[in-house]
């Protein structure tokens, strides 16, 4: 029976950030949401898991306040959860993050098939933790997936690549980082909300682990982007065009 | 005192504003227009173990409280009035009575299809000639043996044509008075009993409303809900819950009636700024916002004296009668905001005021409930 592992984040929802004046991000009454993509993750390994049997351990690192988001990973199928956690994790590097999970993963869950994780996190996506996690455990990568299977000790995954589609195989155990298209994760329903507080969670505090784990990351102002048209218009014709190579030399785009 | 939901009814708003923004949201204005009965997104809905929330899981529903239940029919209300209702009638109160008054036999017969959302329950009291008044009803059930010979015509019955169990309540024995009426569970296909004429409605236009009419529709004594003579006293059961469900409507019209104005006070240009800035537009909006929260309190308020099993009838009422009256008044604001906008079919504003009038009027008119209220701040 495998065991399937699947990271996940706790992260802002970014649909309830609010534009303040001047550009200014308000995040006054912003909630909190698992990352689009680690959904697809942990979709994905229930839905192996009930194909194939097994068992689903979620494992996330965050601040305290993210206890409601194992809540709502183990409404999403999970059978069980590691929740590492310290207030000081607000601001971990990814490189960081994947050091907190490959040092949980090795300790605390001696024998497991799959990690599944999301391609990049809902807040960063800097889709850095899931490709170290595999380097710090010695596992067989593979990212870009959109589809996913395990046969006996292999997995077999396609990839989606610029040029197309890769088909691939890795031997077990290995380390996916799943894409939107892979599946359209599950709305718990009310009983799946209200079951998963009685399921397992395990705590795993700084405290506990070998890493030196301050946080890397200082954030100094996040601002709004902004386009700025001028609306000009330019002909196409060569005096229109000298006119616009004219114009990107005046605002200082080329030299 | 806690203002704060906990971490299950927080996960569970988010999971079904989620769900309505996937499947509600989408269709709401097409089954408004056509007055249809979406099947496919009650089945969905029945999946999910949204139809049978404060229900015991023993008994095919979630286990769940009534706030979490109030607070689902408000989401649902936001995107969907129609829907939201349905909902709330199905467990507010044929759901509710059954599990609060049926026999054991009763609830595993007939509360176990309708918590689990494989049946539609409707509530079956309201006559041509009985609204407010509920005495003046003239729907009778003789006793026969071991069973009751109905006969009566009620009306403007939510789920009417739909439902499967009907909870009908009329007289026994009309010379008792007060005491003399009866309710009963009676399910569909029940020879005499007929789902008459189907009504078009101003609003809440999907959810289906139609005539039921009782010719000599003969039911066996055991499906008598509640003692002989109680259904006055059951009425009020299905009241007081059903008033709270109405009032989640309400706050759920008025969520999305501030939601489409701050969207569009925002994005509309008039006089060279959005209207948003424009302190006429800014004050109604405040004003909305305000109502808004008051009427989710009061409705909230009602639905956690419901859960610490206190009496909550007159809370109900007032929740019932402020989501009403505000709901009316301030998709009329929302309306007027949106301009021309506003007054064209399609735009959100528009279906939400002609949603929102019938709650003033529904499961007891808004002046009904003044007259419970006072009854009681009199006393």
């Amino acid at each position: 029976m495998p065991t399937l592992i699947a990271c996940f984040k706790w992260v802002v929802d970014e649909a309830y950030i609010r534009r303040g004046p001047g550009g200014a991000l308000d995040f006054s009454s912003v909630d909190y949401k698992i990352g689009e993509y680690d959904r697809n993750a942990i979709e994905e390994a229930v839905r192996l898991r009930d194909a194939g049997g097994g068992s689903v351990i979620g494992v996330t690192v965050g601040v305290p306040e993210s206890a409601k988001g194992v809540k709502d990973g183990l409404s999403r199928g999970m059978d069980q959860a590691f929740f590492v956690s310290d207030p000081s994790f607000r601001d971990l590097e990814p490189s960081q993050t994947a050091a907190i999970l490959a040092e949980v993963i090795r300790t605390r869950i001696p024998q497991y098939d799959l990690i599944a994780c999301g391609e990049g996190s809902s807040d960063l996506y800097a889709q850095q933790v899931g490709p170290r996690l595999a380097e710090l455990l010695g596992i067989p990568c593979v990212c870009f997936v959109q589809k996913l299977s395990l046969e006996g000790g292999t997995l077999r995954a396609e990839r989606r690549v610029e040029d197309g589609v890769e088909v691939v195989e890795a031997p077990l155990p290995a380390l996916v980082t799943v894409l939107p298209d892979i599946n359209t994760p599950r709305i718990p329903g009310v009983k799946d909300t209200l079951m998963a507080g009685k399921k397992p969670v395990t705590a795993v505090t700084k405290e506990e682990l070998t890493g030196r784990l301050e946080g890397a990351l200082k954030t100094e102002a996040m601002t709004a982007s902004r386009l700025e048209r001028t609306g000009e218009k330019l002909a196409a014709d060569a005096a229109g065009i000298a006119r616009f190579v004219d114009s990107l030399r005046k605002s200082g785009w080329i030299t | 005192m806690n203002f704060k939901l906990t971490e299950e009814q927080e996960l569970i708003r988010k999971n079904i504003r989620e769900f309505c923004v996937k499947n509600v949201e989408p269709i709401a204005a097409e089954i408004d227009e056509k007055e249809a009965h979406p099947a496919d997104l009650f089945r969905k809905l029945a999946e999910g173990g949204w139809m049978g929330i404060p229900i015991p899981a023993q008994y095919g529903g979630s286990g769940a409280d009534y706030m979490t239940h109030a607070i689902v029919v408000e989401e649902l209300s936001r995107s969907c009035s129609s829907t939201g209702f349905t909902v709330s009638i199905h467990v507010g109160i044929a759901c509710m009575l059954i599990n609060l008054l049926g026999s054991e036999e009763q609830k595993k017969k007939f509360l176990v299809p309708l918590a689990t959302g494989q049946h539609l329950g409707a509530f079956v009291l309201t006559e041509p000639g009985a609204g407010t008044d509920v005495m003046a009803a003239t729907t009778t059930a003789a006793k026969d043996g071991d069973a009751y010979v109905l006969n009566g015509t009620k009306t403007f019955i939510s789920n009417g044509p739909l439902a499967d169990t009907y909870l009908v309540f009329c007289w026994t024995d009309k010379a008792a008075g007060r005491k003399g009426m009866s309710s009963f569970i009676i399910p569909k296909g029940t020879p005499g009993l007929k789902p008459g004429e189907h009504f078009h409605k101003m609003g809440l236009r999907s959810s289906q409303t139609s005539e039921v009419v009782f010719k000599d529709c003969r039911v066996p004594a055991a499906n008598l809900l509640g003692a002989e003579g109680a259904g006055m006293a059951n009425a009020g059961v299905a009241f007081d819950h059903g008033r709270v469900g109405i009032a989640a409507q309400g706050v759920g019209i008025l969520q999305a009636a501030l939601d489409e104005s701050i969207r569009y006070a925002k994005q509309r240009v008039q006089m060279g700024s959005p209207i948003a800035r424009h302190q006429a537009i800014a004050w109604m909006i405040a004003d909305m916002a305000t109502d808004l929260q008051a009427a989710r309190f009061l409705t909230y308020y009602a639905a956690w004296l419901k859960d610490n099993k206190q009496p909550f009838t007159k809370e109900a009422s007032m929740a019932k009668l402020f989501a009403a009256e505000k709901a009316m008044h301030h998709t009329t604001k929302a309306v007027q905001i949106h301009g021309g906008y506003g007054y064209i079919k399609g735009a959100k504003v528009e279906r939400l005021m002609r949603d929102a009038k019938i709650l003033e009027i529904y499961e007891g008119t808004s002046e009904a409930q003044r007259m419970v209220i006072s009854g009681t701040v009199l006393r």
